[in-house]
């Protein structure tokens, strides 16, 4: 997969994954709030099948209300959504939702419910299951998210990382196809932001949900990511697999962005030992892979 | 937050929250319909009764069933500070024009005012009630576990009054939060909530004028997120309240029963 751009005024679209089902596609949609500023414009993305697709962008370039256009919340402007091929302007809500669900930044917005258990329960029960089917969907989701022992706990008495767990379970409970969360490691100390990471890939692979994030946590977008899209100004214009884009410094800079620090300091490491980089790791592991046979590459 | 953010004279939700889940008492294991029976009958006694003796006598019976809860006693002398001056400042007058054998005359630029023991008995009487209705309330909130309360709301007041108690239930400790954070902003640097206010007083009022600004901002976050996970303005509760006991109900009726015999042969001090 290589690294894919777009300019404002192209009319094609970025095509994602082209081996996987398109989910939802974003057809150059724009949209401008009431105070006329410009949230996204000419905006081209598609989210495929089982994978975790990653929006990363400053702050203000827009992911949050591409985030808020998946599931409706927000309408374009200009231009069309497709969610599973219906028209967002054309399908209910309550089907939409179904389909997709949103992770907000800040859970405690997201918890309003008496009890944990009453709050995520509350989405199945609108989407009109019966209680007792919305209490086995709501103690599935929680004991997903490793949960399982906060059901009656009351929202302003879990953590920080308890009432993001328990924000994620609110939403998988609806069992939707596609989980969109914004900035979902944000104010979570490291153990819990790993937490939230091993939860992310568990719903992918134990689920098949596809997850997109909206982040501009550069080394938590290398890690879990399928694909990387790059946000500036409203729209998505690059795109390409994170060994790619985050080994591509004049494209993060282009964005805005820092590198994830493993590939900062893998380039950094080969430029002062004068080799060529032989890889793109991404994690630790990886790292110290390449490193040994770089430093082996070396002596020889 | 904790109550001395603000005073330690206004009660503290994050505190009673705490007892309400925490406590493993009797009286959280009693439903909480049964309380609620009993905080009502409590009411509607102090409203007809005039009776300083069925006044005190209940107000044994609340403060032993408060004690009896192992809530904090010195908590609630802290929190009756504020109930007994705000009666003390509507009785302050009325004492000194009750008929009755004067206790204590005062003359003021010629007018000559009485302290009635009919006076004093009125004053008591008032701020026995207003202590019986804060005691039995604490008592009803700190021994009753919110989703209960909530699912009681929900079956009892009408839509959409039941939603607003829900939600401004859960907001106020992120509003008092909120409000405790610009708090010590303001302590952190200099400023004190009598200093400010006297000195800062514009100021002042910008910083709680920016806590409902930001509470208004949160109110359409919170909608926005509500809205994604299907809610149309109906919030099903998915809580079941315990319905009361044999046992309970036997022991309501013989409280209902106890406090009529009080207030229908209790002589009334001073036949008022």
């Amino acid at each position: 997969m290589a690294i894919i751009r777009r300019n404002p005024d192209d009319k094609f679209c970025l095509p994602g994954d082209a081996k996987k089902e398109v989910l939802i596609h974003v057809d150059c949609a724009s949209h401008s709030y009431p105070d006329g500023s410009v949230g996204i414009h000419n905006m081209c993305f598609s989210v495929m099948k089982n994978e975790v697709v990653t929006l990363c962008g400053p702050n203000g370039s827009g992911k949050s209300t591409l985030i808020e256009h998946l599931n409706g919340l927000l309408v374009p402007s200009v231009g069309e959504i497709t969610v599973k091929g219906k028209s967002l302007l054309t399908t209910k809500k309550a089907e939409l939702w179904k389909e997709v669900g949103v992770v907000f930044q800040r859970s405690d917005d997201q918890l309003f419910a008496p009890t944990v258990i009453d709050d995520v329960m509350f989405g199945p029960l609108n989407l009109g299951m019966p209680q007792e089917e919305a209490r086995s969907a709501a103690l599935e989701a929680l004991e997903a998210v490793g949960a399982q022992g906060l059901i009656q706990k009351l929202p302003n008495h879990l953590s920080g990382g308890q009432k993001r767990l328990v924000s994620i379970a609110g939403i998988l409970a609806m069992r939707p196809g596609v989980i969109a969360l914004d900035e979902p490691t944000s104010d979570l100390d490291p153990v819990h932001a790993e937490m939230i990471e091993h939860l992310i890939v568990g719903l992918k692979q134990r689920y098949g949900i596809s997850i997109v994030i909206a982040t501009h946590d550069m080394d938590f977008a290398a890690r879990i990511s399928d694909r990387i899209c790059l946000v500036r100004n409203g729209m998505v214009f690059a795109e390409g697999s994170p060994s790619e884009v985050f080994y591509d410094p004049p494209l993060i800079a282009e964005a805005g962005l820092k590198l994830p620090h493993i590939a900062r300091f893998y380039l950094e490491w080969c430029t002062a030992n004068g080799v060529r980089p032989s890889g793109a790791p991404l994690t630790i592991t990886d790292l110290f892979t390449l490193l040994k046979q770089d430093a082996h590459r070396m002596q020889g | 937050m904790s109550s001395t953010m603000l005073s330690q004279h206004i009660p503290d939700p994050d505190l009673i929250t705490m007892y309400a889940e925490n406590q493993a008492t009797v009286f959280s294991r009693i439903s909480p319909w049964t309380k609620l029976a009993a905080l009502i009958l409590v009411i509607l006694v102090l409203t007809l009764t005039r009776n300083l003796v069925v006044c005190l006598l209940l107000y044994s019976v609340v403060l032993a069933l408060y004690t009896a809860a192992r809530l904090p006693f010195q908590k609630l002398v802290a929190w009756y500070a504020l109930p007994v001056i705000f009666v003390i400042s509507l009785v302050g007058l009325l004492i000194w024009t009750e008929p009755g054998t004067p206790l204590l005359t005062v003359t003021v630029s010629g007018l000559t005012l009485s302290l009635t023991d009919n006076g004093v008995v009125l004053a008591l009487t008032l701020i026995l009630k207003a202590l019986i209705s804060i005691t039995i309330s604490l008592f009803l909130l700190m021994t009753t576990r919110y989703h209960h309360l909530s699912a009681m709301a929900g079956r009892l007041f009408p839509s959409p009054l039941d939603q607003i108690f829900l939600m401004a239930y859960r907001f106020l400790f992120l509003t008092l939060a909120m409000t405790g954070s610009m708090l010590k902003a303001v302590r952190s640097r200099g400023g004190g909530l009598v200093h400010s206010i006297r000195v800062q007083s514009k100021l002042f009022a910008e910083v709680f004028a920016l806590v409902f600004i930001r509470s208004f901002e949160r109110a359409e976050r919170v909608q926005k997120a509500m809205v994604s996970r299907g809610y149309s303005g109906t919030i099903t509760a998915g809580t079941e309240v315990p319905n009361p006991r044999a046992g309970e109900i036997g022991v309501l009726v013989v409280f209902a029963a106890a406090i009529g015999v009080m207030v229908l042969f209790v002589p009334v001090p001073g036949g008022i």
